[in-house]
């Protein structure tokens, strides 16, 4: 095993070494931020998420086995931590919401200059209006580069069941983008 | 639509999908089994995704997260040095006589020399090497963001450095060849890249790069990289792109010089 591969650093956590939880962190802290970000498109949670995580792959490092791929057991984590977080937020009467500045068109957008930026916006939009385990598959598969088999593991299901989802997710998103894109010609 | 479909355009779409199976898709569309516009206005929108602007943590969150690990690691070191010298004192005072605890103590530190004399050296060499590559990976890493062209440049060198192909360097560098702004880094990081032109993540990242490549020049290095590693699979992406933009006369002729030795 490479001495510095993610599980052969985790491994060194768990024997004591927790400087080498710094590297991790440089390695998985920016997708781990995005995933969150991308789930609640809040920067402060998303923040606090990320330090959560960290903070509990300390409390439970001696739970790690090192059996599959560390990115793997970190995303299942992270999962854990946003559905606890979600849940938190729905118990007290603050569900997770996404911010009201949305699907704002610029002023005086209407000439082909603009053109990519309102299709960029308009599928932001799109993304941020699916359903979340749509927009979650999309995410771990797009953004994060997550293999199917991996996403699979994490979200646990099939690795075709999750194809599916992700082909359907992506129909999903095409359609929305198109009928805002429509909504948006008419204004 | 059938699921046996949709699986395979999901597996085309994450550049999962065997020759195989690319064949088979391909089947299936001029059979008109699967819908092409339905599919391609698909492609098109999984292809738009990465447009969209990359969400960045703040400079905080590695200050709070380094402030937690140096509080954990305080209170790990002294509760480890407690235990550590309460439990040799324990098993020593329980298990040795005095002679026998000078005997093993003589046998100690007789190997202990001898051990420290044969494995000195390559242990330290092996334990330096790893925490440079450690140490220019997590530079590369953070340089790689910087707002600087100069600053990236030099991460992107610094890649040339590291003796492996890690995952990690490789998503990096494959990132800031299809988002960093700068013509200069992008040439760069494909040369970079071209050092590990063996794995198959990186002839793939490169192949999905020349979609989104505008620049002639980037272009022309990407095609240059693709002979030299015999990727036979980005002569469809060069035809693609000939099809689908003007380009210069000069580009046009490199791409085409390109996809006749890939083919």
């Amino acid at each position: 095993m490479n001495s510095n591969s993610d599980k052969a650093l985790m491994l060194k956590v768990k024997k004591g070494e927790l400087d080498k939880l710094g590297l991790l962190f440089e390695r998985y802290h920016r997708g781990l931020y995005r995933y969150f970000y991308r789930m609640c498109r809040d920067k402060n949670t998303s923040e606090d998420l990320v330090q959560s995580v960290f903070e509990r792959l300390l409390k439970y490092r001696q739970s790690y086995t090192g059996d599959g791929k560390f990115s793997t057991w970190l995303f299942s984590i992270a999962r854990n931590q946003f559905n606890d977080h979600h849940r938190r937020s729905e118990r007290i009467g603050n569900p997770v919401q996404f911010d009201d500045d949305r699907f704002e068109m610029p002023e005086g957008t209407t000439g082909p200059v603009h053109q990519a930026k309102e299709k960029k916006e308009i599928l932001e939009e799109a993304l941020y209006a699916l359903p979340e385990d749509y927009r979650e598959v999309i995410i771990l598969s797009r953004y994060e580069g997550l293999r199917y088999n991996e996403i699979a593991e994490i979200l646990e299901s099939t690795e075709g069941a999750i194809k599916v989802k992700m082909f359907r997710a992506m129909k999903e998103l095409k359609d929305i983008a198109l009928s805002f894109e429509k909504e948006y010609n008419y204004e | 639509m059938n699921k046996k479909y949709e699986q395979l355009i999901a597996d085309y779409l994450a550049g999962e999908l065997d020759a195989a199976g690319k064949e088979e898709l391909e089947l299936l569309l001029a059979e008109g089994k699967i819908d092409f516009m339905e599919f391609r206005s698909i492609e098109a929108t999984y292809e738009g995704l990465g447009d969209l602007s990359v969400p960045k943590p703040d400079a905080a969150t590695s200050t709070r997260f380094y402030a937690m690990l140096d509080q954990e690691t305080q209170k790990n070191t002294q509760a480890g040095l407690f235990e550590r010298i309460y439990e040799s004192f324990r098993k020593m005072i329980s298990q040795l006589s005095v002679p026998k605890m000078a005997y093993a103590m003589a046998l100690l530190i007789i190997g202990g020399f001898i051990g420290s004399w044969m494995n000195e050296d390559s242990n330290e060499i092996e334990k330096l090497s790893q925490e440079m590559q450690s140490l220019k990976e997590m530079m590369m890493v953070n340089m790689l963001e910087g707002s600087s062209a100069a600053d990236r440049l030099k991460a992107v060198n610094i890649s040339s450095e590291l003796p492996n192909a890690d995952l990690e360097a490789i998503n990096a560098l494959l990132f800031t060849l299809n988002n960093d702004p700068s013509v200069n880094v992008r040439v760069q990081t494909i040369e970079a890249l071209k050092r590990w032109g063996d794995n198959e993540r990186v002839r793939q990242g490169l192949v999905r790069s020349i979609a989104t490549q505008e620049s002639p020049i980037v272009l022309i290095e990407l095609a240059d990289a693709m002979t030299e590693l015999e990727v036979r699979s980005s002569a469809r992406e060069f035809e693609k792109v000939l099809q689908e933009r003007e380009l210069d006369y000069n580009v046009q002729q490199k791409l085409q010089s390109s996809i006749a030795v890939l083919m």
